[in-house]
């Protein structure tokens, strides 16, 4: 019956037709519990268009590094450098949009990322250099020569060694018509109408042209990984380079684009932490956020819209640690309704092992909410990392990382 | 019928080693030559010259007449020549279609790939040719057979005309044995030229329209299969005869070793992979385990190893019950174990050979006193391994990973009969090893047996079963269907019980 289930749920056309709806369904429930705790806690700000829009700031450079790091591992390799090359973008960013102002700082990030994204790609293809060592040491040269450089260049112009001077704001768009209208439908405190809107609210009001143009990345990765032959060969690096090399592709030429699409990813993400999410370059910005893009790889089941999924858990996360601790407190009741319905549905439908599991979880995670009054801020950036093991111990079977990530490769000498 | 291929004095050197010498082959166009050879003999290389993966140092290749050149696969490719390999080249984790297109994709501008003009073409060459593919199932989901059809499928689409299968037999089960050579007679009757390389000497006579046997290095003959036979097949490819059944004149004694009584085992997702099983093996008795693939034969060995715990029943060696007992202590009460797969479960591939001697024995003396391993006893005994087995390798010091798969084997089967354990449990013992190796390792359980082993022998192989086993039990889907002896059964019995009949 199972084997049945699964069979119909894997069908092509099932799953194109049910996935969307489901993904609908999931919202529309996640909007109504939201509502409800905010009603129960009167905690306003977890559906304000500030915690939306914070949500949405700090997702983008989440989704830059995981999107870099997927398309370094679809290649073959793993990127673990995608932290120091977002310090690189920080501090490029900053420093060409100070000069020449924002989009060229973007853009010298973009090109700069994949500079050191084919320096990783020369280490670890052509040398052979273990991949995670490659990675660590350009972590580590990226912090140094960023706070080498901001001290020579960064006093005599306002900053100091840890701080760039103040760049040009990236230009932002407020759609007409609908912010007012939905800004005004937020403030009628209707239940989840209210809501609804508070939190649509934060996605069209005062959004920077650059969170339209990366958000763009998800499709288009999608998009050039399975439709076109670029896509094709390249993800042919990860699964099976002896069988690529058969038929003609150049494995080595594949993994230095896709390491310098990876490198421009996670540096354009840097670019968009000190040129969007502040208007700084500032030592120590990314804080960890190139590890956790790998994270959200995982997470994300190696692919793009996963990554997103994986970026937004994480950027919900980082945003709340941000606001009121009053949130983080309401936020956990959200998790316990949202843990008490998957409980009720995992009995009904006679999936006893996970609905006893889920039961143990949410109860335990009712015993903190009604026992600690205010959750410490560590621990709420602590739980998208949690998520992510609980993904990797729950559906380990069903992630399908490349076969052959992180195997070096040698290509065939011409005379065998 | 015109000469499509004709290989003239090919020779090919690599440091050390002349792998062709003086070769020289022709193929003709439409059909089914088959290259036979002891593991060793060139045929690799010859391979790799005909597919373009490596050149030849000097003689010649002609196609169609023309002397060609190749650089490297995708120049072969071009002039209709293309390699189905033994070890898939395919990815799991991408469809059919995918795999096929590799390479060759359709593409409009901008790169995009036409997945419906390619889709179109490849159902057309598996409905023109008979090669049952679906094109968006993914690799992972498909069986050995279904993968083999689409990597025949892949070169079709890039528009081979002669076809190299490497061992195409060698990983499937008889039924896809059977359907992949209906396939081939489908491919030579479109006019396509097939050459396949095997060591089973029945499928080439039954199969090919021609043989060249190599041998050594170089083509020592070219026979037709209806003047031809097994013998003398096997005379050209060894310069000998084939091995012989031992002395079978002793007769196992009554003295159980290995007893297996109403033993039961499910899966867990409370499907029934062994199901009431019981038999029994004594000492000084081969007993032979017949059945198709998939049919419970690596459960049972798995559950008399320790690795999966049993449900229901018990296991004893020589009384002593060990269904509680982890693998490390029932192989310390003397068991051996020849695992399936010789390069994952037999051997630690980069490390030298006289670690690979301290596998499974890292607790029992010589090897060990119970807490330090003895470096040297395992220099010492891995020397008389090489030595009694032949092994042929430069050292003990070399990695596992240099020698052949017939000297790799028989490294293994020495190990395990180290130390005379009580039972030896053999699954696919010369599964992929040249006939030298083969007859090596059957006169060795041969031996064993004589001296009063108990051996448990798994195969798929119905020479090696029929020529070596006291008695054979037949294994369909978990159950013991039928316990034969092998002297009197015939191929119609063995068939219907291997299809799950109760004879």
């Amino acid at each position: 019956m199972t084997d049945l289930l699964n069979s119909f749920l894997r069908n092509r056309w099932v799953r194109k037709i049910a996935s969307p709806s489901r993904f609908t369904l999931f919202v529309v429930a996640l909007l109504i519990i939201v509502s409800t705790v905010r009603r129960i806690t009167g905690a306003a700000d977890i559906t304000s268009a500030g915690l939306s829009g914070a949500t949405l700031r700090f997702t983008i450079p989440l989704l830059m590094a995981g999107l870099g790091g997927l398309w370094a591992e679809r290649s073959g390799v793993i990127n673990i450098g995608l932290e120091g090359m977002m310090i690189a973008g920080t501090w490029l960013g900053a420093w060409f949009a100070f000069i020449y102002g924002p989009w060229v700082g973007f853009l010298a990030a973009a090109i700069g990322g994949a500079v050191i994204g084919l320096f990783h790609g020369i280490l670890v293809v052509r040398i052979g250099i273990d991949q995670a060592v490659s990675g660590l040491a350009i972590n580590i040269l990226a912090l140094g020569a960023a706070r080498y450089l901001s001290g020579i260049l960064f006093p005599s112009r306002g900053g100091d060694i840890s701080l760039s001077p103040v760049v040009e704001q990236t230009p932002t768009l407020t759609v007409p018509g609908i912010s007012p209208l939905l800004g005004s439908i937020a403030d009628k405190n209707i239940f989840l109408l209210s809501d609804g809107a508070g939190i649509l609210s934060g996605f069209v009001t005062e959004i920077s042209y650059a969170t339209i143009l990366l958000l763009l990345a998800v499709p288009l990765s999608t998009w050039i990984l399975w439709k076109t032959k670029f896509g094709l060969r390249l993800r042919f690096c990860g699964e099976n380079p002896v069988a690529a090399e058969s038929l003609g592709v150049k494995v080595y030429r594949m993994r230095y684009m896709a390491l310098a699409i990876s490198g421009m990813f996670a540096s354009v993400g840097g670019a968009y932490l000190s040129l969007v999410a502040s208007q700084v370059y500032r030592e120590g910005q990314t804080g960890g956020r190139g590890f956790i893009g790998l994270a959200t790889v995982i997470f994300g089941n190696w692919r793009p819209s996963g990554v997103l999924a994986g970026s937004v858990l994480f950027g919900v996360t980082d945003a709340l640690r941000i606001r009121q601790p009053t949130s983080i407190h309401a936020a956990l009741l959200v998790v316990i309704i949202a843990g008490s319905i998957y409980v009720i549905w995992a009995f009904a439908t006679g999936r006893m092992k996970h609905g006893v599991r889920a039961l143990m979880a949410t109860s335990f995670i009712g015993l903190i909410y009604l026992t600690v009054p205010e959750i410490p801020r560590e621990f709420v950036s602590f739980f998208p990392n949690l998520a992510t093991i609980l993904v990797l111990v729950l559906l380990a079977q069903r992630l399908k990382p490349p076969a052959m990530l992180a195997v070096p490769y040698r290509e065939r000498e011409e005379t065998e | 019928m015109s000469t499509i291929i004709d290989v003239q004095g090919i020779e090919k050197k690599y440091p050390g080693v002349i792998a062709n010498y003086d070769v020289n082959l022709k193929i003709e166009s439409g059909e089914i030559h088959a290259i036979i050879g002891e593991n060793g003999a060139g045929k690799s290389t010859l391979m790799k010259i005909l597919y373009g993966l490596v050149a030849p140092d000097s003689g010649r290749v002609l196609i169609n007449g023309k002397k060609v050149s190749f650089k490297s696969p995708q120049d072969a490719m071009e002039l209709g020549v293309g390699m189905v390999h033994q070890h898939f080249m395919l990815a799991d984790n991408a469809t059919v279609l995918e795999n096929v297109i590799l390479g060759s994709e359709p593409t409009s501008t901008g790169g995009v790939i036409q997945f419906e003009a390619a889709r179109i073409k490849l159902l057309e060459i598996a409905e023109k040719y008979g090669l049952n593919v679906r094109p968006d199932q993914l690799v992972s989901e498909l069986g050995i057979g279904e993968r083999q059809r689409v990597e025949i499928a892949k070169v079709l689409y890039k528009g081979a005309k002669i076809l190299i299968l490497d061992e195409p037999t060698a990983v499937l089960v008889p039924q896809e044995v059977k359907a992949l050579f209906e396939n081939l007679k489908e491919l030579t009757s479109h006019g396509l030229t097939i050459i396949f390389i095997s060591h089973k000497l029945d499928e080439v006579l039954a199969m090919a329209n021609s043989i060249t046997v190599m041998r050594s290095g170089t083509t020592v003959a070219s026979v037709e299969p209806k003047n031809t036979n097994k013998g003398e097949l096997a005379k050209l490819m060894v310069g000998g005869e084939l091995p012989k059944r031992g002395d079978t004149s002793t007769k196992p004694s009554d003295e159980p070793v290995l007893s297996l009584s109403h033993v039961s085992c499910l899966a867990p997702d409370q499907r029934e992979i062994l199901s009431d099983v019981s038999l029994t093996v004594h000492k000084g008795e081969i007993l032979g385990i017949a059945g198709v693939a998939g049919n419970g034969q690596s459960e049972l060995i798995e559950t008399i190893m320790g690795l999966i715990k049993i449900d229901s029943g018990t296991i004893t060696i020589l009384n002593v019950d060990i269904s509680a007992l982890t693998s490390r202590e029932i192989r310390d009460s003397g068991v051996g174990y020849i695992p399936q797969d010789r390069q994952r479960d037999g051997l630690l591939m980069m490390a030298p050979l006289w670690e690979n001697r301290i596998l499974g024995h890292q607790s029992t003396p010589p090897i060990s006193n119970g807490f330090w391993v003895n470096k040297s006893a395992a220099k010492i005994d891995s020397e008389r391994i090489v030595k009694e087995l032949d092994v042929r390798t430069p050292s003990i010091n070399v990695m596992a990973a240099a020698l052949s798969g017939g000297n790799q084997q028989k490294f293994i089967v020495g190990r395990e009969m180290s130390g005379d354990p009580n039972l030896l449990i053999a699954s696919q013992p010369t599964r992929g090893v040249d006939v030298g190796a083969q007859s090596l390792i059957w006169n060795k359980l041969i031996e064993a047996r004589l001296s009063g082993m108990a051996i448990l022998l798994i195969s798929s192989d119905l020479d090696e079963l029929f020529n070596l086993s006291d008695r054979l039990a037949v294994i369909s889907k978990g159950k013991i269907v039928a316990v034969l002896d092998p002297e009197t059964t015939t191929p119609e019995q063995l068939g219907l019980a291997m299809t799950g009949e109760k004879i």
